[in-house]
């Protein structure tokens, strides 16, 4: 599997990151490199195995209220916190 | 006082007070710390009691929280994980936190953002990853006992490389709550110590049902330390031929001399196959890699940790400090877990590599229905230089071959120090066991470590 720069940059954006051109080709190398390797996958035979969920279902828990997180721990660990206990972040609406 | 530190912790309590072992420990980490960088914290106030490292993607109440990362700043986390929680319960001192390779991405701690952690063994080689820290303050006997975190190996190869014992349990035998998440499907909470017993008794401590973690298994506490005394005689050991099949050179000999060993205390040994365990290194590097896509997508500015100063729109707050914190090699996985994950490639990636571990998952059933363990070596070679893999992801990825397997499927695993190459640098048998097979896993470690009895030997900077 070849990642190319267009590659690379649309599956950054994906994950939110940025590179420059530089960093896209070298990104875009070592993605290739390690794929190449993780091809080999398609060799097994997989008839018959399901990766899919498990069959376990997600245990479930009543929903019974419980004290959460103390709020000045939060704040102190803010970026940006409002007195009213909000955490400040740029415009988000209209972006 | 520092001589306490070298005796198995159920000794050393008989003849010092809680306080002055405590002070020991802190004194050995002024040592031995600098030239090592075991450590990124020191709880100068530590409490009373035995003290414990704890790795610093665990969180803690009261001392930082780095994961070894910038992103996440001057974070305090504001409540404990709960293995950390159940060792300050039970009388454990929490006194310091371990370096690692960056969010527990790596095999050798160099990808760490505060700077690699040295071997003890031979200072100018890794110590192993991502528990590097972890491994090393236990090896040069700076405390007795570390936790450290598990995705493809990451406590059992440190442990292997430092020449001290690396536990990684069932998959939701410990609480992962507080381990900050990478692979959850595969994460678990490991034990780091130079004596089994010592590893023994502290599963006991931390191991359990959590409600806080819903992927935690309710079965029983067993007593880990029960059968360590009860030797090996008549019970099965398979060597997995299609790791075998490639070892030579040192670790060829060293892996004949444990089974040599092992055969001597009774084992039963047979080769045994299992056919898909070559794949596990591809399948762990997509199905770890997309989950920590996902789990990775919380350092984002907004809530805590670093946020770019830069930042004016929002975007730029995602896009600016997820740069900014993040090192190289995270991002070069969220990158190959995005990838994996996304439109038009997940079939062929995510749930390909989830199907292969679906037949690995077969592949070992198979084998532990007919032995009650499965022996390998830990590590393909002994520790690297520093610097000496950085340049090649993959060839650092491969370090993992022989570990990964097990976090894929679940089982618990241990690795055990099994002797030293010729430049003395510690070489090291891994035993796996069914799932939730701890009890009798530590008791075949024991017995080899009975026979052997190679944690009393010392690095050079304890001696």
């Amino acid at each position: 599997m070849k990642i190319d720069r267009d590659e690379a940059k649309r599956i950054a954006g994906l994950a939110h990151l940025e590179f420059d051109d530089a960093g896209l080709d070298r990104m875009a190398g070592e993605m290739t490199k390690i794929l190449s390797y993780i091809d080999q996958l398609r060799e097994v035979d997989i008839a018959g195995f399901d990766g899919g969920s498990s069959t376990d279902a997600t245990p479930l828990r009543e929903d019974v209220p419980r004290p959460s997180i103390d709020r000045a721990a939060v704040a102190s660990n803010a970026p940006a916190f409002s007195a009213d206990g909000h955490f400040i972040v740029p415009k988000v609406i209209g972006e | 006082m520092s001589e306490l530190l070298n005796l198995p912790w159920h000794e050393a309590k008989t003849q010092a007070t809680a306080r002055e072992l405590l002070d020991a420990s802190l004194r050995a980490i002024d040592e031995r710390n600098p030239a090592l960088n075991a450590f990124l914290h020191v709880a100068r106030d530590a409490a009373d009691g035995m003290p414990v490292a704890v790795k610093d993607n665990i969180v803690t109440i009261g001392m930082p929280t780095t994961c070894a990362s910038r992103i996440l700043g001057s974070f305090v986390s504001p409540f404990d994980a709960t293995a950390v929680a159940r060792l300050r319960q039970s009388g454990c001192s929490i006194i310091g936190k371990t370096n690692l390779d960056e969010f527990a991405m790596g095999s050798s701690t160099e990808h760490s953002a505060f700077g690699t952690s040295r071997n003890p063994w031979d200072t100018t080689r890794v110590p192993g990853g991502s528990s590097g820290g972890s491994a090393v303050a236990v090896a040069a006997r700076m405390v007795p006992a570390a936790l450290g975190s598990e995705t493809g190996g990451s406590v059992r190869q440190p442990a292997a490389l430092c020449g001290v014992v690396g536990l990684k349990p069932t998959y939701g035998r410990i609480s992962r709550n507080g381990l900050v998440a990478f692979g959850s499907s595969v994460d678990q909470i490991g034990i780091v110590t130079k004596t089994v017993r010592e590893c023994a008794d502290l599963l006991g401590v931390i191991a359990g049902h959590d409600p806080l973690d819903s992927t935690s298994s309710s079965a029983s506490v067993d007593d880990y330390a029960a059968d360590l005394d009860a030797g090996i005689r008549g019970l099965r050991f398979g060597v997995v031929r299609e790791a075998v099949s490639q070892l030579e050179g040192e670790v060829r000999a060293n892996f004949d001399d444990a089974l040599t060993v092992l055969r001597g205390a009774g084992a039963v040994i047979e080769e045994v196959s299992v056919p898909t365990i070559g794949y596990a290194i591809a399948v762990y590097y997509i199905v770890a890699n997309a989950e920590a896509s996902a789990n990775l997508s919380r350092f984002d500015g907004i809530r805590y940790g670093h946020r770019s100063a830069r930042a004016k729109t929002i975007r730029e707050v995602y896009f600016e400090s997820r740069g900014e914190g993040f090192g190289d090699e995270v991002k070069r996985r969220i990158m190959l877990g995005t990838f994996a994950l996304s439109s038009g490639y997940y079939d062929a990636y995510y749930g390909r590599a989830q199907a292969v571990r679906a037949r690995l998952r077969a592949d070992f059933d198979a084998a532990f229905a007919r032995f009650d363990y499965l022996l390998t070596p830990t590590t393909p070679e002994p520790a690297f230089a520093i610097g000496a893999k950085t340049g090649d992801p993959l060839a650092m990825y491969l370090s993992d071959i022989f570990t990964a397997p097990a976090n894929l499927v679940g089982i618990p695993a241990i690795a055990v120090p099994s002797g030293f190459s010729r430049g003395k640098l510690p070489l090291s048998l891994q035993v796996m066991g069914p799932h939730f097979s701890e009890r009798a896993l530590l008791r075949a470690a024991s017995a080899f470590e009975r026979e052997t009895g190679y944690w009393r030997e010392l690095p050079p900077v304890c001696t």
